[in-house]
């Protein structure tokens, strides 16, 4: 006996079950590819700073001279001109002096 | 046989897929709505704050929804999707006469229209937009959304682009959709009402879904 407000509906074996798992299949296919290509970007967001900061840490580890204070330069401009780190001839020449440049204040 | 007056019901839109339209409705007139002032821009910054927090939200109801139906109702959704990207010769004799409308509404002329399915060629096209560029509205509104800081910035700007061309695309079908549904108006009371078109409706624009795909009720097993 029939209850509904209606007397015909669509077949409800429209959708076989081979026909359903293809086309699940490519549903949910279609559907990752986009969160897999956007993953990925997310993998590798950050990898050309990784890059850098290898390269760096690689220079480092070849360069001859790996502290500045064992620089030959620095050790002369002490040596022949200023005098002592932190001394009153290179905090006048060394020393950076800062200028409010800020034009809009609210 | 002639169906002229025979108004037996047959049940088009079940009720998950009406509440799921209901929905899509709720969410997506807004999202339009503030989608094209949030791309032109001519309100003051208080407003444009307000568009934007309005279109997070009803973008948010769309993006649940269309979850929501997809999980729950898979099989409605394969279905669809099935039908939307099914194309034949009969869809290219539709697309000749682009449906008979024209001449309808310009000429007064009835044309041959090839027999159609549940849905017709035009339906289907807009269908097939409505599914890949909904899937794409909701995946980069997301992205946009909460995750703006921490994605890469070309897949940003990519995926900005992707959203706008999409939503303009849709909101460009919104109006002749909105259109073509109150013209058909049995269709449109059985979406937004009961589910139900009268057999000769669906006699009329979908003979092929009456004959192949439309069963009675009584006659199967479990219904």
């Amino acid at each position: 006996m029939n209850n509904k407000p209606y007397l015909f509906a669509e077949s409800r074996f429209l959708l076989s079950r081979r026909k359903f798992i293809a086309l699940g299949g490519a549903f949910v296919a279609a559907l990752a590819l986009p969160v897999g290509w956007f993953s990925q970007k997310l993998m590798q967001r950050n990898d050309y700073i990784k890059a850098r900061s290898k390269g760096l840490y690689r220079d480092d580890a070849t360069a001859m001279l790996r502290v500045s204070h064992a620089n030959p330069a620095v050790e002369k401009y002490y040596r022949d001109f200023g005098g002592e780190p932190l001394g009153h001839v290179s905090h006048e020449l060394l020393h950076t002096h800062f200028i409010d440049r800020t034009r809009l204040k609210s | 046989m002639n169906h002229q007056h025979d108004m037996r019901p047959i049940q088009k839109h079940p009720l998950n897929v009406r509440v799921f339209h209901y929905l899509l409705l709720l969410s997506f007139l807004p999202l339009a709505a503030t989608g094209l002032l949030l791309f032109f821009k001519p309100l003051t910054q208080e407003a444009m704050q307000l568009t934007y927090d309005i279109h997070i939200i009803a973008g948010v109801v769309m993006a649940a929804d269309c979850v929501a139906f997809t999980l729950m109702a898979f099989d409605r959704v394969l279905l669809f999707t099935a039908r939307v990207f099914s194309f034949g010769k009969s869809d290219l004799g539709w697309f000749k006469v682009l449906g008979g409308y024209p001449q309808k509404f310009l000429l007064g002329k009835k044309v041959a229209v090839p027999p159609m399915r549940k849905y017709n060629s035009g339906q289907k096209l807009f269908g097939a937009c409505v599914l890949i560029g909904g899937t794409l509205l909701v995946f980069s509104g997301l992205v946009l959304w909460l995750m703006p800081h921490i994605a890469p910035r070309e897949a940003v700007y990519l995926l900005g682009q992707v959203h706008l061309v999409a939503g303009l695309i849709l909101t460009a079908f919104l109006p002749v959709h909105l259109f073509l549904a109150v013209y058909r108006f049995d269709d449109f009371k059985a979406m937004m009402l009961h589910g139900n078109v009268p057999y000769h409706d669906a006699a009329e624009y979908t003979p092929l879904w009456v004959e192949k795909e439309v069963v009675p009720v009584s006659g199967e097993k479990g219904c």
